[in-house]
């Protein structure tokens, strides 16, 4: 038996000081002359016995506990004889050699150990006169020692400071700043942290959810009035360059067929922010990259350069910015900015010391400023708070160019801090927390030279712009809702800073009622008619220097509060605002729901786009204005209400979706195999075959095959459904290697515009309100012809499906869509309220097989076990994978048809599902196989057409659901 | 309850949310009484014959601050409950008056539900309708291949009633 090897080493400690062996061999006694110094085992007799000892391992030579089983210690045969003398002496050495051991003390013990338990004394070790007398010298020794190994000691664990220390300011930033090197901290990080279930995902610590109980708060907030996230972990690609060549170049990722591209007119011109799904340059229908949005700069008359924003999640973004240089044929890396704009880094040191002797705020805010930053030249970023992407190495390139096209790519990851306010009050909130920009007068221009805002208020077009902004956001105040604008609005404006402005209280923001003049009235129709004034969309946050210089010039929120204590009136606005409180900021309006009839524009809002460095001064007011904050959890709500994929979930033909799936069913199995085996559910039982993911690929090759073979075979698939399902299916289990080895590619998501909306007019009872549905345009009939070729062209392709439970039930991730059989469909248009068909149960094959193995791991007979077991095996011998990772409850790795494998065909799985508290009853969101779909639709009699049944992984009831395909 | 949830009031008299409409002016859109073909770009007056395919968004009616006793009526939810809440407001939340609005298609069932209030009432209930015309916008955006289009807004009115049911006041 093997002794662990922390055993080991805590025996050989305490053995330091012992002699070296007291085993005299007993089997020396058998010759009873010849061993003259048995102890050290010279003699002849002794020869046998010890190099037996030698071969066994070396930590087996002292003494061994208990009983041995290759009979270490106990001779089997007694002596006939011993010799006195020999035998004596071999005692002798043994009790010297015992007393010896007795005497040495070991290492570990202390002297008040060697006493017996009743003779302790409380605090023995530090007041040696409690031991007794003849143990007190010993006593003192061992103190003076263990003294000084201490006082060496001591010098080491310095780095555990004072509280105190620890909190200082300095301090602090530093051990933030070191817990923030693998995982970045958004600027609200330490807010949320307070309040949030925090993860590190993506290379960021995000907030999950809150720690308080909030879900059906969160929701309310959301469709009645505003709730608040932190999206500044989405990541910002700039492109600079012509427009032309940034459109070709682009062009290359995007096809018109998915919708509106790059290139689309409302768009372009700055006024609207779009979004585009971006594949691969030139793969279009294959290989996604996965969703983006976009936003172009307005044109102006100065420059000739167009300046686009691509924002990317960040799993996408490291698929998304190798394809963007290969288009843009930008390799070269640039490390310092392109743009010779003076940058204020460098201005601003010496502007400083001008304005040294002004004012003295100014003055105070010096030392510390100026001390930074000669630390930081000293290339020592001690105590700087680190603003914008701290995992960057500095020497990293964010920027490339190339020389023959033009284009610049700068990556502003974290320089752009963005919010979303989802709702419909969410724009009452902005209107209240922001104050347009005041305008400075001349006097205040000499004053602080270096700040970006007197200097652009000496320009009169400036000013008018700024006046123009102003009004606009003026007349939004009087909007209600903010589902009544035109979706994608864009608005560019410069607030003061509404740190000024903060409420007492928190307060909860209200629409203003207020009754509108009838010119304002007459404005306010046009803004809604014609959205935003094309160069009200222009904004300063486009502008690298002022972003600079705004994030550098910002009022500390000590230097604020200082200034609020000298206010007469306690709690007033603080005014004339402080020369550096004005920033720019970009406002982007997100359309809620946009596909389907219900619940129209639902979950619309704002995102607030703002320099970094701001964050928090812009978090606090909006909070203090009664919003609800959410994390990443009610954001895969949201866009579950909306009927929208979210990323990455719901991207699995995506790299960075596949690489979610992965994460996600690793993190599944895990939660499952946690669980005591008696306690978990038995997938196998349940005919689940993957509870924990979804085999798109085999689903999507399994159709390709189902309906190739239907095709050859006629329309008989459709009345003899179940026999030939069953032909087909066993034919397509023989021929799944061929189907795996066929390089017929990946599959894909559908997203071509027109054949979803083909679809979705197919998947319609075309009953009685079909007449009135589509007039103008007429959609072809659903027959086999139009099928066949609609199959051809879309091959392989998985289609994005909303669910509706008909009845009660709550579906689940990884729930199965399945097609109802003839007599479900009877059943069903009976009894409508009642329950749907149960799926049989399901043998487990493999539960005995676990058995089996266990038993067989104990006998420790586990090469032969397998072979035989197999040929035994009653089922199909598929899997010739090693049994060691067979789990109990699921299905081991090759998967046999996943389509056929229940009593209903399956046709896809469900990714997002739950009660849906918009819609009043459960609703689930997934794919299902475009071939599969078509041939049950072609199947289903014209009443019942779109629907569907859906199974939980974790039950046997199949519940019907009613299939929309929202375009 | 969502009540003034806006688009589900009107949308179930035009079904689809969004059509495709290669002749904006087809029969479809007989139940728009005027499709005033303004705002658009000045540059493309003849948008009307444009080939260009445009989907339809509607956008939500102008929503007007609501007080306790406004109940908007919608298509979508059971008409019991909307009655029930009338009623709820009526005897239990203490209102003398309560104000019953419907727009488009529900103008019907806002009419059923104050009848209704009348009847059970005994007449002690009393109704006073208005009717006005509410101005609903809608988003046409361009489908084009060669992505040119602009986008269109074009506004077109709808009926909506107002009735006020309370009890009269006893002199």
């Amino acid at each position: 038996m093997k002794m662990s090897a922390a055993k080991a080493k805590m025996r050989e400690k305490k053995m330091r000081n012992q002699p070296a062996s007291v085993q005299y061999p007993e089997s020396s006694t058998e010759y009873g002359g010849g061993a003259d110094h048995p102890v050290t085992g010279g003699g002849q007799s002794n020869v046998r016995p010890f190099s037996k000892r030698q071969r066994t391992p070396p930590n087996r030579s002292g003494w061994v506990r208990g009983h041995q089983k290759d009979g270490g210690g106990y001779a089997r045969e007694m002596p006939k004889f011993i010799t006195a003398g020999a035998f004596a002496r071999a005692r002798a050495a043994e009790v010297s050699a015992m007393l010896k051991a007795v005497t040495k003390t070991t290492a570990s013990s202390h002297v008040f150990q060697t006493l017996p338990k009743h003779m302790r004394r409380r605090a023995m070790s530090h007041n040696t006169k409690r031991l007794p007398r003849r143990l007190r010298d010993v006593a003192n020794r061992m103190r003076e020692k263990s003294l000084l190994a201490s006082s060496k000691k001591k010098k080491e664990p310095a780095k555990s400071k004072s509280r105190k220390a620890r909190r200082r300011h300095g301090n602090l930033l530093l051990e933030f700043n070191r817990r923030q090197r693998k995982n970045i901290w958004l600027e609200t990080h330490i807010w949320h942290a307070k309040r949030f279930h925090m993860v590190k995902k993506w290379g960021y610590c995000l907030g999950v959810r809150p720690t308080y109980k909030c879900y059906r708060p969160c929701y309310r907030a959301m469709s009645s009035h505003c709730l608040l996230q932190d999206l500044s972990y989405y990541c910002c690609i700039e492109l600079k360059g012509e427009e032309d060549k940034l459109l070709a170049a682009l062009s290359q990722l995007t096809s018109k067929e998915g919708g509106p591209t790059f290139a689309a007119a409302m768009c372009l011109s700055g006024g609207r922010q779009g979004s585009v799904t971006v594949y691969r340059a030139g793969q279009y229908p294959s290989q996604p990259l996965g969703p983006v949005t976009y936003l172009w700069r307005p044109r102006t008359a100065e420059l000739t350069h167009r300046q686009l924003w691509i924002w990317a999640h960040p799993t996408l973004k490291q698929d998304l910015l190798p394809e963007l240089q290969s288009v843009c044929l930008c390799s070269e890396a640039v490390v310092t900015p392109v743009e010779p704009e003076v940058s204020c880094a460098e201005a601003d040191p010496t502007v400083q010391v001008e304005a040294k002797s002004e004012n003295i705020p100014d003055n105070k805010l010096k030392p510390g400023a100026k001390r930074k930053r000669s630390r930081k030249d000293a290339s020592e970023p001690a105590e700087k708070k680190i603003l914008g992407d701290g995992t960057r190495l500095p020497s990293t390139p964010v920027t490339w160019k190339s020389s023959s096209t033009g284009i610049v790519i700068n990556d502003l990851t974290m320089e752009i801090v963005r919010y979303r306010l989802i709702g419909p009050q969410s724009h009452s909130v902005l209107a209240e927390t922001l104050e347009a920009a005041t305008v400075c007068d001349a006097s205040m221009d000499l004053k602080s030279p270096s700040l970006w805002w007197p200097q652009h208020c000496k320009d009169q077009s400036n000013i008018s712009l700024h006046q123009q902004q102003t009004g606009v956001f003026d007349l939004l105040k009087g909007i209600c809702s903010t589902g009544e604008l035109s979706p994608g609005t864009v608005l560019g404006l410069t607030v003061d800073d509404p740190r000024l402005t903060l409420p007492q209280k928190k307060v909860k923001a209200v629409p203003c009622v207020s009754q509108a003049q009838e010119a304002d009235e007459e404005k306010r129709r046009e803004l809604m008619m014609r959205g935003v004034p094309q160069q009200c969309c222009q904004s300063f946050l486009w502008d690298q220097s002022v972003r600079d210089n705004v994030t550098d010039n910002k009022l500390s929120e000590q230097e604020l509060n200082r200034t609020r204590s000298e206010l007469l009136v306690p709690g007033s606005r603080l005014s004339p605002t402080p020369p550096q409180g004005r920033v720019p900021i970009l406002l982007v309006h997100q359309p809620g729901k946009q596909v389907g009839n219900e619940l129209n524009s639902w979950g619309a809002g704002w995102d607030l786009l703002l320099p970094k460095g701001w964050g928090m001064a812009f978090w606090i007011p909006l909070v203090y204005r009664g919003v609800r904050v959410a994390g990443l959890h009610m954001s895969l709500k949201h866009s579950q209400n909306k009927a929208a994929p979210h990323f990455p979930h719901d991207y699995p033909d995506c790299p960075a979706g596949a690489r979610f799936q992965e994460e996600q069913e690793a993190e599944f199995l895990d939660k499952f195999r946690r669980r005591p085996p008696a306690k978990r559910t038995n997938y196998i039982k349940h005919g689940c075959l993957a509870p924990f993911r979804c085999p798109w690929q085999q689903l999507a090759e399994e159709w390709e095959l189902l309906t190739t073979e239907g095709g050859a075979e006629g329309k008989g698939y459709g009345q003899t459904e179940s026999t030939t399902k069953t032909d087909v299916i066993e034919e397509v289990t023989s021929q799944q290697n061929i189907a795996a080895t066929n390089p017929s590619s990946c599959f894909n998501v559908l997203r071509n515009r027109k054949s979803l909306r083909l679809l979705s007019a197919w998947c319609r009872p075309t009953a009685s309100r079909g007449k009135r549905q589509r007039p103008g345009a007429a959609v072809p009939p659903l027959t086999p012809s139009a099928v066949t070729s609609f199959n051809a062209a879309h091959r392989m392709s998985l289609l994005w499906v909303r669910l509706t439970l008909l009845s009660k039930g709550n579906p689940e991730a990884h729930a199965m869509v399945c097609v109802p059989t003839a007599e479900d469909l009877k059943l069903f248009s009976k009894n409508k309220a009642g329950s749907g068909p149960q799926e049989p149960p399901h043998k487990d094959h493999f539960k005995s097989r676990i058995k089996r193995k266990k038993k067989g791991s104990k006998k420790a007979a586990s090469s032969l076990f397998s072979s035989d077991d197999r040929a035994s095996d009653p089922i199909t011998p598929k899997d010739p994978q090693s049994s060691s990772d067979l789990i109990l409850g699921l299905w081991p790795d090759p998967l046999p048809s996943v389509t056929s494998h229940c009593s209903r065909v399956t046709l896809g799985w469900i990714t997002q599902g739950d009660f849906s508290l918009s819609v009043g009853c459960g609703e689930a969101l997934g794919f299902v196989s475009v071939a599969g779909l078509l041939n049950t639709l072609l199947n289903q009699p014209v009443e019942h057409r779109g629907k569907l049944l859906l199974r939980n992984p974790t039950s046997l009831h199949y519940r019907f659901v009613k299939l929309n395909i929202d375009v | 309850m969502e009540i003034y949830g806006a688009p589900h009031y009107f949308t179930a008299g035009v079904q689809a949310a969004h059509r495709k409409m290669t002749e904006p002016r087809s029969p479809g859109m007989s139940s728009v009484p005027q499709v005033i073909p303004t705002h658009t770009e000045p540059s493309s007056q003849a948008v009307e014959m444009d080939p260009v395919e445009y989907t339809l968004r509607k956008r939500l009616p102008r929503k007007l601050p609501k007080r306790r006793n406004d109940v908007y009526v919608n298509m979508k939810t059971d008409f019991r409950a909307q009655l029930a809440r009338c009623q709820k407001l009526l005897e239990g939340g203490g209102h003398r008056e309560i104000c019953v609005h419907g727009l488009g298609l529900a103008i019907n069932r806002a009419i059923n539900i104050a009848l209704q209030l009348q009847a059970s009432s005994q007449g002690a209930l009393q109704l006073a309708a208005n009717t006005s015309t509410v101005e609903l916008i809608d988003d046409l955006e361009p489908e084009d291949p060669d992505e040119a289009g602009e986008p269109m807004t074009r506004t077109r009115n709808n009926s909506a009633i107002h009735i006020k049911v309370f009890y009269p006041d006893p002199q």
